[in-house]
């Protein structure tokens, strides 16, 4: 009998004398890391700026999409639609032209362009209007935080059904008419114009298609030099 | 006192799973804490994306110009029985100017030799760009209609359009207008090139 009062005895004790270290522990660690790793990254820090370009958009694209989002939960719905509008530009970037770009025979010239990417995308807000907006009696209509977000996909979207448009093609056919129309008018009569096969032109459209998103500090080397 | 002991014994359990966690969360290990307990925020649904027109251009964008601005409607009085409203947006944009060549004709180039002079038409503003994912809402107080936040953020792309007009967006478009009209001439060959910028007849 003593050896199992001793023994249930000793239990508690052994307990608290690992636990409490335990607890601790991870005290510490949870300090630690509340400390070192915030929830919230810095904002970057944007200036004004102004950037050279070189870019010649030779097809306009307007694009309606109708935004529509649902909500549903077990004490109510909400719904949205929203028709939105887009302008695409396409084009060439003639920075990226070079003495190597070009050969020139006689009265016959060889250019080699870069291949045409996505300049701009344009949402207008003016283009954009709220078609149908509702929520059930125990739910908040779409907050304005919502809704920008919902916009923010739509205008995503977009960016990605770029391929399937066929803007680059089209950009690639009016900037070779284009280019040649003006070559000839120069005394050329023979005017070769390729386009450089590099990268697949469909993933360099994300970066320059979205002028908007702060894209860095954007030309900060150009306003320097001003 | 053994009922006090089991809640001692419950609460220490979930402090200690409170504990382990809370840093596994923020580990993005587990999900956070407070998204168990919020609805997820809303997805689109497939929509598709309809191509209304298209048109061929020939626009040379010479200059950009990157701004951030704020715009703050006030205070709007409602009636007595609705609460005031304010809406509060920052607005992160991007000016481009540049030129219309489709306006260059016969008659904008001429030639004599190795020597080419070229008129350009005057540069304006090509296009104010300020995405949805430019706009960020800061305050939106009482029952803020669609149509208010489009006119806010109208207004807010013509603030930054302002700014970049006093920072000389066009001066500085036409100076790289004309420098990339002398380098373009300069690979075909040309020596003397002579650019010129037309005015803008009013």
């Amino acid at each position: 009998m003593e050896e199992i009062r001793s023994r249930q005895g000793k239990k508690p004790g052994a307990l608290m004398r690992y636990l409490i270290p335990a607890v601790f522990l991870l005290i510490l660690i949870n300090a630690v890391t509340v400390k070192f790793y915030p929830t919230r990254q810095p904002r970057r820090i944007e200036i004004q700026t102004l950037k050279d370009l070189a870019e010649l958009a030779t097809i306009e694209y307007d694009v309606k999409k109708i935004i529509k989002a649902k909500d549903v939960r077990w004490y109510g719905d909400r719904k949205i639609l929203i028709e939105t509008a887009a302008v695409l530009k396409a084009g060439i970037d003639l920075g990226e032209l070079s003495k190597q770009d070009i050969l020139i025979n006689g009265d016959a010239i060889t250019i080699n362009l870069p291949q045409p990417r996505l300049l701009q995308l344009d949402m207008k807000p003016r283009d954009m209007r709220e078609i149908f907006n509702d929520s059930g009696t125990l739910r908040q209509d779409f907050s304005n935080e919502e809704k920008d977000q919902l916009l923010i996909q739509g205008q995503e979207d977009i960016k990605n059904r770029i391929a399937e448009m066929g803007i680059l093609k089209r950009a690639a056919q009016n900037t070779k008419l284009l280019l040649e129309s003006w070559i000839k008018q120069t005394g050329f009569r023979e005017v070769n114009i390729v386009f450089k096969i590099t990268q697949p032109a469909g993933d360099r459209d994300q970066p320059a298609g979205d002028r908007s998103q702060p894209a860095g500090v954007r030309g900060s080397q150009d306003a320097q030099r001003r | 006192m053994k009922k006090t002991r089991l809640l001692l014994t419950i609460l220490l359990a979930l402090a200690i799973g409170l504990l382990i966690y809370t840093p596994l969360a923020r580990f993005h290990l587990l999900p956070d804490l407070g998204s168990l307990f919020t609805s997820k925020p809303p997805r689109i649904e497939e929509t598709p994306v309809i191509i209304e027109h298209i048109k061929s251009i020939a626009q040379l964008f010479t200059q950009s110009y990157y701004d951030e601005c704020i715009f703050d409607t006030g205070t709007i009085l409602t009636s007595f029985f609705q609460s005031d409203k304010r809406l509060i947006i920052i607005a992160r944009g991007v000016v481009i100017a540049g030129f219309d060549l489709s306006r260059i004709d016969a008659n904008s180039l001429s030639l004599r030799g190795k020597s080419i002079s070229v008129t350009l038409p005057p540069p304006r503003i090509l296009d104010v760009i300020v995405n949805p994912s430019g706009y960020e809402t800061f305050l939106a107080q009482g029952d803020i209609t669609f149509q208010e936040r489009i006119d806010a953020q109208e207004k807010a792309k013509k603030m930054i359009e302002v700014n970049a007009l006093k920072k000389g967006i066009l001066q500085n478009s036409g100076e790289q207008g004309a420098r990339i009209m002398e380098k373009f001439f300069q690979l075909l060959g040309f020596e003397q090139i002579q650019v010129r910028i037309a005015k803008e007849l009013f």
